[in-house]
């Protein structure tokens, strides 16, 4: 019984200095924000038939989070690029709050982007939901090229799924192109990070990509 | 900044927890070391109950979602307030091991 503590012990210790170290690595060094940059693929921006700009996450009162709002920006910069004539939004709602879609298509046209040129989906609750929805809603219009946004380390896993669907995929990560340098930030990326590599595991094994 | 700021703050409270320990309260510093190791210990078992909390919650989620139908969205089980749960729970079997084997 004594030996059977004695392991337990060396192995809780072992599991705690490991989890000491992975944590001070997070939060002290740029690790998180090198490791995505290594995930995310370059911004492939080229004329193609569609902008997508996949779901983040909204409050019930209807606030965009900001990995949301950097989406929907950087998807509304593409347009207003002339990169494609359609722009995309997804997203459901929270607790029974406006539809992040809804609320995003409403930023979309105070910069001026006309209504006929968005589509909205409110329905899809997973990625792989959100790339058979646009497959058919983009199915009248002949859409098979399209610039996808999302954050880059969600971009492994999405881009497959829209490839599968039938697309030509461009991706464009919505990241902002600045380290981040606080101890709190940087945990953030890792959270995000270790999410997003959880998600592509699931994904692999359920055969969905 | 602020990271050298919080590394060498914390650096300088633990400079002066351990003047104070050593000196006023005239702890051994070779009882440094093993107090070392049990705070791993603790860790290490506030850890392990993370992860099994996670799992669990995952696992249930995809119990939930291919035996009724319903969707339960995983982020459910993405929320910071596992980390807290799991430090209470972890740090109370901790300390109900040790009495165990102390008794």
């Amino acid at each position: 019984m004594d030996t059977i503590r004695r392991r337990g012990d060396r192995a809780c210790r072992l599991i705690g200095l490991v989890g000491i170290v992975v944590f001070l690595i997070s939060a002290f060094t740029p690790l998180a924000y090198r490791l995505n940059q290594w995930m995310a693929e370059p911004a492939r921006l080229a004329p193609s038939d569609a902008i997508v700009v996949l779901g983040g996450t909204i409050s019930p009162s209807g606030l965009l989070s900001l990995e949301s709002l950097r989406r929907t920006n950087r998807g509304i910069e593409l347009y207003l690029r002339g990169l494609a004539p359609v722009l995309v939004l997804l997203g459901g709602s929270t607790g029974g709050g406006p539809t992040e879609a809804e609320v995003r298509a409403a930023q979309a046209k105070l910069h001026g982007i006309p209504a006929d040129a968005i589509l909205t989906d409110t329905h899809a609750r997973t990625t792989r939901e959100e790339a058979v929805r646009v497959k058919a809603l983009l199915e009248p219009r002949r859409a098979r090229t399209v610039l996808l946004v999302t954050n880059g380390g969600h971009l492994p896993r999405a881009r497959p799924l829209f490839e599968r669907a039938g697309f030509e995929v461009r991706s464009v990560p919505s990241d902002p192109p600045i380290e981040p340098d606080t101890p709190e930030s940087r945990l953030a990326e890792t959270r995000v990070l270790v999410k997003e590599m959880l998600g592509w595991l699931y994904y692999r094994i359920a055969g969905y990509i | 900044m602020e990271a050298t700021f919080i590394a060498a703050l914390a650096g300088l409270t633990s400079i002066g927890a351990y003047y104070v320990g050593a000196r006023a309260l005239g702890l051994s510093s070779a009882g440094l070391a093993a107090a070392v190791g049990t705070m791993l210990e603790s860790i290490g078992v506030v850890l392990i109950f993370l992860a099994v909390n996670l799992m669990t919650s995952v696992l249930i989620v995809l119990a939930v979602r291919s035996s009724t139908g319903t969707f339960v969205s995983a982020y459910a089980t993405d929320d910071v307030v596992w980390l807290g749960l799991s430090m209470i729970q972890g740090l109370a079997f901790q300390a109900w091991r040790k009495s165990a084997a102390e008794g």
